[in-house]
């Protein structure tokens, strides 16, 4: 029987819901074919993780357990790979698009000989590889892509899928390995800026995004208070995160995250279609720009035009009021 | 010591751009240099000008007008390139790519490689770990900032986490973001120099590999509109009024307060 793996990715011992994504939709195509669909963590953790990726329903969890997991290395994590590759033998593997996927999506795909579909929003299986859509062209264009041959490994892009619950009885096995610290061919010296227990912007439900117009410390105290007032992430342009006022793991776009919440709030940016690319799929969009003609509009479900050290307070009154009622 | 820049030539993504039948019908004046590629070239000068780096080579693959480009990297301060010549009208996937510029890296000497960390056009950031892998080097991607000491690079990459620092020994390859800088414009002189500076050309026909349909793994069946999203409402008018007026809509309209 074919079997589609799901690469599970961990962070601090919480599931990523991007890769609950994926996986759901590996359990469905599975369904659909007659497949098997397993789930594979890597991670210094493995096997308890493996216990909270049971409400996920694959067949078999193949966990992958060493200390060395504790940060992203791309040399172990390769190593890792290949090894379950080998003992698998999947004709997908699927992860959820992150740093880390990117990171060795590449390298990977050349280990193996093996097909690569990098950042797919929509996948399928054929005969003999996988069918996909892509946005290309800074997500101005959608392609249609296809591989050929096994594994095909891809990465899909977050909000892609719902994730859905599945009981079942999943098995655990564990892949032996191990990995001499003499084989790193590189040398992690520094993690700055973890980001830690904040919530987590490619996963949140609400997001609030602040551009080249919130610039000044007023403009991000407002910011900052309207997405803790609704529970939301925050997030920025680039004109934001280039400048050092906020951290690039913020950054929204074809250089930085895809989101897709249920509302992103975007305070103070244009709209260019890089920034465009990386949140065009969030389900409600409200703009607050002070040029009526700034392109964001075209995609806002709201907008309003106006300067946002006006807007943002009264806002931020109601919401509180709205909030307080409800 | 020598870096070698992997360039691209690329659409402009902010050319129009039409559908016709599934294909994609673009402006072939507007080709530009990938800014992410663009970025990796400036990485180099950067450090060219504190450190002894010996030359800066930049690589490309593409048909013969993609030459062009070639020339803007050299104009940048580029001191020589290397013009892989594909055929026109045959488009290669990022395996391909990879395996080309391994067969010439394979036959050239090189102490770094950079690339962009992506293609501003299909934006899938393969071909620079995949290179990385077919010529077993260490490798970092998605760079947001180099540093150098006694030949060695020390790469600041976003990661999921945060940023990591990692260090790459040579010879080793790093994917550069355009987050890290902003690419110098080609000066007059820049330019003029561009023209004397040597471009060494490569035909495909002539390197040792074998690019057949094995190694294209991947291939574009059709392009598509995107499902435009429409404009909502537009409010206009007294800040605290619209203010009040959306926050309310989203509550009880858009539901998602
Ligand atoms: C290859 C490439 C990749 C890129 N990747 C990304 C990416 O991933 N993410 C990204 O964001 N960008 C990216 N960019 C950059 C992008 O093109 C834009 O430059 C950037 O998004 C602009 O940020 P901004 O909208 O905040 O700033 P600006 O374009 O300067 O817009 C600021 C907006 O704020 C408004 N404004 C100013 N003051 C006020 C006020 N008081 N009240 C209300 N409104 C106000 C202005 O009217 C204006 O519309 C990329 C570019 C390239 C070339």
């Amino acid at each position: 029987m074919s079997t589609l793996l799901t690469y599970i990715s961990v962070n601090d011992g919480k599931l990523k819901r991007s890769s609950l994504e994926v996986l759901s939709r590996c359990n469905e195509l599975a369904e659909e074919h007659g497949h098997q669909s397993d789930a594979l963590i890597i991670d210094p953790n493995a096997s308890e993780v493996a216990e909270k990726v049971k409400a996920y329903g694959p067949s078999t969890i193949y966990t992958i357990e060493d200390p060395i997991f504790k940060n992203h290395l791309n040399t172990p994590l390769l190593k890792a790979l290949a090894t379950a590759v080998d003992q698998v033998n999947p004709d997908v593997l699927a992860f959820a698009s992150t740093e880390s996927s990117k990171d060795i999506l590449g390298a990977l795909a050349a280990n193996q000989n093996a097909a690569a579909l990098a950042d797919v929003s929509e996948f399928d299986l054929t005969n003999d590889g996988v069918k996909a859509k892509r946005p290309v062209m800074a997500a101005k264009i959608i392609s249609s892509v296809e591989s050929a041959g096994y594994p095909t490994i891809l990465t899909v892009r977050s909000g892609s899928y719902d994730v859905v619950e599945k009981s079942g009885d999943s098995e655990i096995k564990e892949i032996p390995f191990s990995f001499d610290e003499g084989d790193l061919k590189i040398t992690l010296k520094e993690i700055i800026g973890a980001t830690g227990d904040k919530i987590d912007l490619s996963e949140a439900e609400t997001v609030v995004a602040a551009g080249r117009g919130a610039k000044d410390e007023e403009g991000q105290k407002l910011v900052e208070e309207l997405a803790s007032l609704l529970n939301g992430a925050i997030g920025a342009s680039r004109a934001l995160t280039e400048a050092g006022i906020y951290d690039p793991s913020l950054q929204i776009g074809q250089t930085g995250k895809v989101v897709s919440p249920q509302l992103y709030i975007a305070v103070g940016i244009s709209g260019a279609i890089q920034h465009v690319a990386g949140m065009a799929n969030s389900k409600v969009i409200v703009a607050i720009n002070k040029d009526p003609d700034a392109p964001i509009f075209d995609i806002a479900d709201y907008g309003i035009v106006g300067d946002l050290y006006k807007v943002l307070p009264p806002f931020i009154e109601e919401l509180k009021k709205i909030k307080g009622n409800s | 010591m020598k870096i070698s820049v992997c360039i691209k030539q690329v659409p402009d993504v902010n050319a129009p751009i039409q559908i016709k039948e599934g294909r994609l019908i673009q402006d072939s004046d507007r080709n530009i240099l990938n800014a992410y590629d663009a970025s990796a070239v400036e990485a180099a000068l950067v450090l060219q000008e504190e450190h002894e780096i010996d030359e800066i080579e930049v690589v490309l693959i593409g048909p013969e007008k993609a030459k062009e480009t070639i020339r803007k990297a050299l104009a940048m301060g580029a001191d020589k390139g290397t013009h892989i010549i594909t055929e026109d009208g045959i488009s290669y996937d990022s395996f391909a790519y990879a395996q080309l510029l391994a067969a010439y890296f394979k036959e050239n000497e090189y102490d770094y490689i950079f690339c962009g960390k992506q293609s501003q056009d299909t934006d899938s950031g393969l071909t620079g770990s995949m290179l990385a892998e077919f010529l077993s080097l260490p490798y970092s991607t998605n760079a947001v900032g180099l540093e150098m000491a006694d030949g060695t690079l020390t790469v600041k990459r976003q990661g999921d986490a945060g940023q990591e620092v990692i260090e790459v020994p040579s010879p080793g390859l790093v994917t550069c973001s355009n987050d890290m800088n902003d690419p110098r414009i080609p000066s007059l002189k820049g330019i003029m120099q561009s023209k004397r500076k040597p471009v060494d050309t490569v035909s495909v026909s002539d390197m040792d590999i074998d690019l057949s349909d094995e190694s294209i793994k991947t291939k574009i069946t059709s392009y598509e509109e995107k499902p435009e999203r429409k404009a909502g409402e537009k409010f206009e008018g007294e800040p605290d009024e619209i203010a009040r007026k959306v926050a309310q809509l989203l509550d009880t309209e858009a539901n998602v307060i």
